[in-house]
């Protein structure tokens, strides 16, 4: 499918562009999107660059390297924190570079030997502090929201390639198909969907992966969120079927996906994009509201939800826990937000137009 | 007109009937039914004359030892005062004032009778024997595998009935009915007891298939059940006794009609107790009103004991002990708060890794030792739980000889766990760290629990059983769900802690034999059957079946020598620490709690065999004292303050 740019929609992204608030928070998004996408190189627990006995190891996306490969005397991954002290100590002319914060997600630092939190300190590179088992909060905020980001962004784009093909077909070919469609989905939008994961996530298997269980739950929250998107499409199509564009197409004999794909759907389009991120916005609640109350991602996932959960509970002993994950969902969801404001508002067709 | 007329006369006739239909069932106590069952209990004991015999007090064996327990030391302490109100809160609303039957089992049930309730003997909190409950003194007689009991001609129910042997006649029926929907407690009499002899009103005895050391503990520390008050026992008994409170022979009793459902329960201590000037118990129940209220929440409990909602907080994690009520907080430093440390005895909650070794894999015994080298609990302990807490050693500690003396949990030890996945053909480490073997599959299980409060405990022991190459994948269940799992043998590893009663001797055959394992797990020859079958719904947790075991723990079951018990007990778990299928996690010998100042406690603050401090009622409230605590809150004027560590039964 070929979508070309109309003049109509060339106007509508250059309106885009003039909404300040919202093209800058398109802007933000998109950077922090491509820093997530590099987030290894940021923000890791192993090194960008080892330089040991005159030879360069790049160890980020590598197979893992035993401390015995830089002469430590033990066979599981090399602590390279510990390792750039040693070269530093004997003097070897052995150097490394950490990234800009050098912990995983994964790993316990305690400075007192106390699993415990401890308050942002930037000398010892936790920009944000610790949590509960004192793991880096940024790391975990950071991998956190690219799981929820990648997570919603997958999200949006099954909702709306199930919800545009059915909805556009029950609006286009109408009659009984329609009517029968539309129940179905009445029926199915009355299931509930917390009820679905609690099941769904009691019966899998637990031999599978993190990525697979994650894969699960995005299938189950698609299976139950893709009826809203059918009733939008379905009027729109309706409307558009009507017109004269669509009539003379048919006339000169193009098939019904031709007519649906080529001359209806682009013009349906506005509306799609209108609603796009506040799907995002509500993928993000969700999975983070499951992990929250514990059916989400499996321990020791790094997530939002969990992380506020933590808070949550120690709201007074450290607070720096519940502010760092509050403060990034605040800032996620407002910038989406005001991105979706935005293109709502350059899409308004009632822009140029006045009723007198 | 008049269809408008009909409309509004309709219109008012559904309003009348919704109302009706809201009106739903009224709160008050099932009025008396008209039911009565004294037929159906005759008949019983008609029917079943071996379990239920009638005697005459002229038939009692004159050649008995009857004891009377007085000469143990007085519990409590003279100087407690009577009076006044105790703040406690619980987890959770109990979801039923009945003791047994459906859901009868909830976290509040220690307050309804389980702290207060008296058997007919009791254990010494301290010294662990026989003190008169129920019971004014009792005869024990292993030739006859019979213990023999005179019950206190001044006991009472907490209704004012007095308790004769009928009751105790009367709780054989009621536990082997049906009606009350409790298979475990209906098994447990089927099983343990065999006759019930009454002699007269008071006298009775209790007979047990098995002469067992502790068999006097099967009689003596069971309760009767008033007849009186089950009059009405039917069918419908979980609904119809839903929230009537059954009487008791102790000294705190619940107005059934004062329950504030969801919210709290208050209970009230009887004026004249029938055993109020007891030796043991004249010094104890000292509160008039015990005031529970539920809070659900652990952060909000904290804060309702802050601000003197509760006057007592039990402390269950370090977090909480150092962090949330440290003790350089104002109030404690200022002595308004008194925390405590109780170093108490007792078997122990064996919290650990349960390994399957029916699964592919942990069926290797290299491979458990593997994992038990691997699992990292000494760090636990030393910095997630900071150093508090000690290392479990066996799956049965706390037993006073019967727990095996030198026997200890492996450490962990990277370089012994590479040796020992390497002995069961894990060698070379995948890209990800984690052992494979030849044919490219890798050393990963899962570790299933139901407890989301150590969800911290399993991420440490999975980054660090990394290092040795091991991948733990955390499975986090839900309590239903998670139990069912394990219980069908469906685990690979599962966390979880079989906490145990205070008994005399561990329970072996429960988790040990083949019986519990597999439906069939041996051939006539002795050799193992290929075709065998997990047995689910058992304890056996870890699918142990070895023949030579289920000879040595058979033996145990039998035996009435309580030496050659405690020699076989040590073996068995000689056995069952070689076998490597329980990774032993933590224990804590002791109890922590934080109070206000005006909750007084004896010297010594507690007892050796208690887990909670409350439990015995030896604390009173001091109501001057607590005014006074007010009052120099308000004025900023403070007292000494006070964190103790009790260590005397360390």
């Amino acid at each position: 499918m070929q979508l070309r740019l109309n003049p109509q929609t060339i106007k509508k992204l250059r309106r885009f562009r003039k909404i300040k608030r919202g093209y800058y928070s398109f802007i933000i998004l998109c950077v922090f999107l491509l820093l997530c996408l590099f987030a290894e190189l940021l923000i890791n627990n192993k090194a960008l660059i080892v330089s040991y006995a005159g030879e360069l190891h790049f160890p980020t996306y590598t197979a893992f390297h035993p401390g015995t490969d830089f002469g430590l005397d033990y066979p599981y991954e090399t602590n390279y924190k510990e390792l750039k002290q040693h070269f530093a100590d004997t003097e070897s002319g052995n150097w490394v570079l950490l990234p800009l914060v050098p912990y995983s997600p994964f790993e316990n630092d305690a400075s007192s030997g106390i699993f415990r939190p401890e308050a942002p300190n930037a000398g010892t590179r936790h920009f944000l502090g610790t949590d509960t088992t004192s793991r880096d909060i940024l790391a975990r905020l950071f991998y956190g929201t690219r799981i929820a980001l990648i997570f919603s962004l997958g999200f949006m784009a099954s909702v709306y390639l199930i919800g545009v093909m059915v909805g556009c077909a029950m609006g286009y070919f109408g009659g009984l198909f329609d009517i029968i469609s539309q129940r179905l989905v009445e029926i199915w939008s009355n299931i509930p969907f917390l009820y679905m994961v609690i099941i769904v996530f009691s019966v899998i298997p637990d031999t599978f992966t993190v990525p697979t269980r994650i894969l699960i739950l995005l299938t189950v929250m698609v299976l139950f969120s893709w009826t809203s998107m059918t009733y939008y499409m379905r009027t729109e199509t309706y409307k558009e079927k009507v017109r004269d564009y669509v009539a003379a197409a048919r006339i000169i004999g193009a098939s019904n996906v031709r007519i649906v794909f080529k001359h209806i759907l682009p013009n349906v389009l506005a509306t799609l994009v209108t609603f796009m991120p506040f799907t995002i916005v509500s993928a993000i609640s969700a999975i983070t509201a499951l992990d929250f109350l514990g059916f989400g991602l499996p321990p020791p996932t790094p997530s939002l939800g969990e992380l506020l959960k933590q808070g949550t509970q120690t709201l007074r002993t450290a607070p720096w826990i519940v502010m760092s994950a509050f403060g990034t969902l605040v800032v996620l969801l407002t910038l989406v937000t005001f991105i979706g404001e935005a293109i709502r508002e350059s899409f308004d067709p009632k822009k140029f137009t006045v009723y007198k | 007109m008049d269809i408008q007329y009909k409309l509004r006369l309709l219109a008012i006739m559904i309003v009348g009937l919704v109302l009706v239909a809201c009106g739903g069932e009224s709160d008050q106590p099932v009025s008396d039914s008209g039911i009565d069952i004294t037929q159906e209990v005759l008949d019983f004991y008609a029917a079943n004359p071996e379990l239920i015999t009638f005697a005459t007090i002229d038939d009692l064996p004159d050649d008995l030892f009857w004891e009377e327990g007085l000469n143990q030391p007085e519990i409590g302490s003279p100087e407690a005062t009577k009076g006044g109100t105790y703040y406690e809160l619980l987890d959770d609303f109990p979801p039923t004032l009945r003791t047994v039957g459906p859901d009868s089992n909830s976290s509040a049930r220690s307050w309804i009778q389980g702290y207060y309730g008296l058997t007919y003997a009791m254990p010494h909190p301290d010294t662990n024997e026989f003190i008169p409950g129920i019971a004014e003194s009792w005869a024990i007689d292993p030739g006859r595998k019979s213990v023999f009991v005179k019950i206190n001609p001044e006991a009472r129910w907490s209704d004012g009935e007095p308790i004769t042997a009928d009751d105790a006649l009367f709780a054989v029926f009621f536990y082997y009915s049906d009606y009350i929907q409790a298979p475990f407690s209906t098994n447990y009499y089927k099983t343990e007891y065999t006759n019930v002899t009454k002699y007269d009103d008071y006298t009775f005895s209790m007979s047990v298939p098995k002469v067992k050391p502790d068999m006097a503990s099967r009689v003596l520390q069971v309760a009767p059940v008033p007849q009186h008050f089950y009059k009405e026992l039917g069918e419908d008994y979980p609904e119809r006794y839903q929230w009537r409170y059954e009487p008791h022979a102790g000294a705190y009793t619940i107005n059934a009609d004062e329950i504030n459902m969801g919210v709290n329960i208050v209970l009230e201590r009887l004026e004249d107790w029938w055993a109020k000037d007891n030796k043991y118990y004249q010094y104890r129940f000292n509160t008039d009103r015990i005031v529970l209220n539920v809070v659900r929440d652990q952060a909000k409990r904290l804060e309702a004991f802050r601000r003197g909602d509760s006057d007592i907080l039990r402390i269950a994690t370090a977090e909480i002990w150092y962090d949330s009520l440290p003790n350089d907080d104002p109030d404690v430093t200022g002595g308004y708060i008194h925390k405590q440390t109780f170093y108490n005895q007792g078997p122990r909650s064996n919290w650990g890794l349960w390994i399957n070794s029916s699964r592919p894999f942990l069926d290797n015994q290299d491979v458990r030792l593997g994992i038990q080298y691997a699992a990292n609990w000494d760090l636990v302990i030393s910095n997630y739980f900071r150093g508090d807490p000690e290392r479990l050693k066996t799956q049965n500690d706390g037993y006073p000889e019967f727990s095996h003396p030198t026997l200890t949990a492996r450490p962990f030890d990277i370089d012994l766990a590479l040796e020992h996945f390497a002995k069961a053909g894990f060698v070379d480490r995948g890209p990800d760290s984690i052992l494979v073997n030849a044919d490219g599959q890798r050393l990963a299980f899962t570790l299933s629990t139901i407890y989301d409060r150590f969800t911290d405990v399993f991420t440490i022991l999975k980054e660090e059983a990394i290092k040795a190459g091991l991948e733990l994948r955390i499975e986090m269940m839900d309590g239903a769900s998670g139990f069912r799992k394990a219980l069908e043998k469906q685990h690979e590893i599962f966390f979880v802690s079989f906490s145990p009663a205070m008994e005399m001797y561990p329970r072996m055959w429960e988790y040990f034999h083949s019986a519990n394992a597999y439906d069939q797990a041996f051939m006539e020859d002795g050799s193992v059957n290929p075709e065998r079958k997990a047995k689910p719904q058992t304890n056996n947790l870890q699918s142990i079946a070895i023949l030579e075991l289920d000879a040595m723990v058979d033996e145990y079951q039998d035996s009435d020598d309580k030496e050659r018990m405690i020699e076989l007990a040590h073996r068995i778990m000689e056995m069952h620490h070689d076998y490597a299928s329980f990774s032993p996690g933590w224990v804590q010998p002791y109890y922590r709690s934080a109070h206000w100042r005006w909750v007084r406690w004896p010297e010594g603050y507690n007892y050796k065999y208690t887990t909670d401090p409350h439990e015995l009622f030896v604390h009173w409230i001091d109501v001057d004292m607590k005014q006074d605590t007010e009052v120099a809150q308000r004025e900023g004027r403070s007292f000494e303050p006070s964190i103790k560590i009790y260590d005397q039964y360390r």
